[in-house]
């Protein structure tokens, strides 16, 4: 029980916020619980795809091939396979929390991960746009600095890590 | 159409174009192991990511993009800086949300380095997911790569605004 209660705290405290602010403005709070559906909805495919890939991963795939490709060891050649896999992903980076804990458990380095995070905050399918209201300048200059960011985080958080 | 049904759709199709390819090649018996770990992952991850929903949602009825864009076009120089990589990390929106927020603050005279903090943090940290970063990847690496990624928005907003 009590391990259910820590494992579970952030929802628990979560499910308390939105009670308390029921109880002062329902409306708001009622409309919030149905944008919050229909976000749900919206990212159920995506969900279902990570949960799958990541139990395959774990069930399939032995630790020393997740280690050879993206442990640690494999540095900057890793790490840019991370970046590019977290450029062409759009969605929230937190969707993909539980497939990355799977391949750090399988090996994967935490400067590999950290890289991935990091080039998640470049949305390639949102260039074009971002271009047509920011200017191609700023976006140009914006994406290409958050790319070389997402390099320098994976030196950074995995200099902090043996592994 | 939305693009995180495309992207679910795609992604879908490859993971199980690769389950099939497995089921062909490989051991069978692994295949309903993953299977049934998917279930329970599935349930698991529903409830935190709704609950994580929840409060985004909770959030956007209380900042609305005209308020925190007013907000933001209070603040000048360096303290703008701050200020905007502080709000950007609060939002949790989708990052085409972001863009016509920093196109009305560009329109009325905020700096290239404010709008760069607040657009990169917008993206690139999220105080609400943090918890979930707790828990999956552990306390360290989060502390570590967010308290990075901070530093980084001020330094990319700097280098934004001399180089613009």
């Amino acid at each position: 029980m009590k391990n259910i209660l820590k494992d579970w705290a952030i929802e628990i405290v979560i499910l308390l916020i939105a009670i308390v602010l029921a109880v002062f403005n329902p409306s708001k709070v009622s409309s919030a619980l149905l944008s919050a559906t229909k976000t749900y909805l919206n990212l159920i495919i995506v969900l279902v795809a990570v949960v799958l890939l990541s139990s395959f991963i774990s069930a399939t795939i032995p630790k020393q091939t997740i280690g050879k490709i993206i442990g640690k060891q494999s540095g900057l050649k890793g790490m840019l396979i991370g970046a590019i896999f977290g450029t062409l992903m759009v969605g929230p980076a937190y969707m993909f929390y539980p497939f990355f804990k799977e391949l750090r458990d399988k090996g994967a380095g935490a400067n590999i991960i950290a890289t991935t995070i990091g080039a998640w905050a470049i949305k390639a399918p949102w260039i074009p746009f971002a271009i047509t209201v920011l200017g191609w300048k700023f976006t140009l200059l914006f994406n290409g600095l958050i790319f070389v960011f997402a390099i320098l985080s994976g030196f950074f958080v995995g200099a902090f890590f043996k592994e | 159409m939305n693009t995180n049904i495309i992207e679910g759709i795609v992604l879908l199709a490859l993971v199980l174009a690769l389950y099939i390819v497995y089921f062909f090649r490989g051991d069978r018996k692994k295949l309903v192991d993953a299977s049934k770990k998917s279930g329970k992952m599935f349930i698991q991850n529903s409830v935190r990511l709704f609950a994580i929903f929840v409060i985004i949602a909770i959030l956007e009825k209380f900042l609305s993009p005209k308020s925190v864009s007013q907000f933001l076009l209070k603040f000048k120089g360096f303290t703008g800086i701050i200020v905007g990589a502080l709000t950007g990390a609060i939002m949790m929106a989708p990052a085409a949300t972001s863009y016509p927020i920093g196109q009305y603050l560009l329109s009325h005279n905020a700096s290239y380095s404010l709008v760069a903090a607040f657009l990169f943090t917008w993206v690139g940290i999220g105080v609400v997911a943090l918890p979930l970063e707790f828990k999956f990847l552990g306390k360290k690496f989060t502390l570590l790569r967010n308290s990075f990624t901070f530093i980084a928005a001020i330094l990319i907003a700097l280098l934004m605004g001399v180089l613009l």
